[in-house]
């Protein structure tokens, strides 16, 4: 998952805990966006202020705005650099620009919808709840097996019609980013919690920088628009990502109605 | 999974039933591309379509640009309430042209 220093645009991501002064890497590997020392101090004002700042800085030597987004979380603050080197999909491109996918991740990640996993987060919330089905996924049939069976527990589950709709859409982005980007093959596995119904996508593939989105289309048609993780924000209740050189986790969550919800046997305190 | 199937005439339908992802790509070029041979226009009759997504709408799309760049207008009718859902919610009417939604 290297970054090429001649990428267009790029989305660095860490994380900042001000306890003990550490920096994590979060998404990305490629070169700091500040010196350490500077990145550590630029979070104060977001942690002092609770508030989500969003600035622009300028990359010594390269003349490019980038952008520097703050996300203060609790006892830490996520940090999310953006390299946009000005650069922009050619006119007639009917594709999403990068930038635009990349400020919608910025900002999915400061409204809360987005959150961004270390290592420990990831193994605890994609193990968390009752395991309800498990597909290796492969191919575009095997796609299509998966949505079928998850939408029939989502209509165990007592979702409406139309939330019962998005999340398959949803499911559908999901595994076709693996599928295209991820490795070409993964699990996907649907968990039941007391609240939530969750879907957890994984590969082994070589990590998601966002930058393998830019290839031209092919000739046999549009593969991708770059509108998979738009609507996968847009219309679940919660998305978790861990993403790196062993492979991306995306975790999909949709509440569903107390009166569905199904009580988790693991939780159950034994009579 | 897509199937297509062709209504001959001057400017044939071709009608899609089934699930429209990224498997449906060389099956649906090569059903507009025969209709198209010839004809003045073609139409895609989506009322069978039960499930779309943005791979499916992207196929869609780069279809309906390259049929107008050839002067073979594409026209999409009968769109089914899975797909009217998910074109609006990716703004395809912009990105191919009211033209291609005339009724």
């Amino acid at each position: 998952m290297s970054t090429d220093a001649a990428a267009p645009a790029s989305l660095l991501a860490f994380r900042y805990r001000p306890a003990d002064g550490s920096l994590g890497r979060l998404v990305g590997d490629g070169p700091l966006p500040l010196p350490a020392d500077e990145l550590r101090q630029r979070p104060d004002e977001a942690l002092a202020r609770r508030a989500f700042v969003c600035h622009a800085h300028t990359t010594p030597g390269e003349g490019e705005a980038d952008e520097l987004c703050l996300v203060p979380l609790g006892d830490h603050c996520d940090i999310l650099a953006i390299r946009t080197r000005g650069w922009q999909r050619h006119h007639g491109d009917h594709r999403r620009s990068l930038v635009d996918i990349l400020n919608d991740l910025a900002a999915a990640v400061a409204r809360g919808r987005l959150r961004l996993l270390d290592e420990a987060e990831c193994a605890r919330e994609r193990t968390a709840g009752r395991e309800a089905l498990r597909f290796v996924i492969d191919d575009t049939p095997g796609l299509q097996n998966a949505r079928q069976a998850v939408e029939l527990l989502l209509a165990d589950a007592g979702l409406p019609d139309i939330h019962r709709q998005r999340t398959i859409l949803c499911i559908s982005e999901a595994v076709t980013n693996m599928l295209v980007h991820g490795g070409g093959r993964g699990e996907m596995t649907v968990r039941r919690l007391p609240d939530r119904v969750r879907v957890v996508v994984a590969d082994a593939g070589p990590g998601l920088n966002f930058l393998n989105w830019l290839e031209p289309p092919s000739p046999q048609g549009q593969v991708s628009m770059g509108y998979g993780y738009h609507i996968m924000l847009d219309h679940l209740d919660a998305v978790g990502l861990h993403t790196s050189p062993a492979g991306t986790t995306l975790i999909l969550d949709r509440l569903v109605p107390a009166a569905a919800s199904q009580p988790d046997p693991t939780q159950e305190t034994p009579c | 999974m897509l199937t297509t199937s062709i209504s001959p005439g001057p400017v044939p339908t071709v009608r899609l039933s089934g699930e429209m992802d990224l498997d449906c790509a060389d099956g649906l070029r090569a059903a507009v591309e025969e209709a198209a041979r010839g004809a003045s226009g073609v139409v895609l009759d989506f009322g069978d379509v039960t499930f779309i997504d943005s791979s499916g709408t992207g196929i869609f799309v780069r279809l309906a640009l390259d049929l107008k760049s050839r002067g073979t207008p594409l026209v999409a009718r009968n769109l089914s309430p899975a797909v009217r859902s998910v074109f609006e919610m990716l703004r395809v009417r912009e990105l191919v042209g009211d033209d291609v939604f005339a009724e």
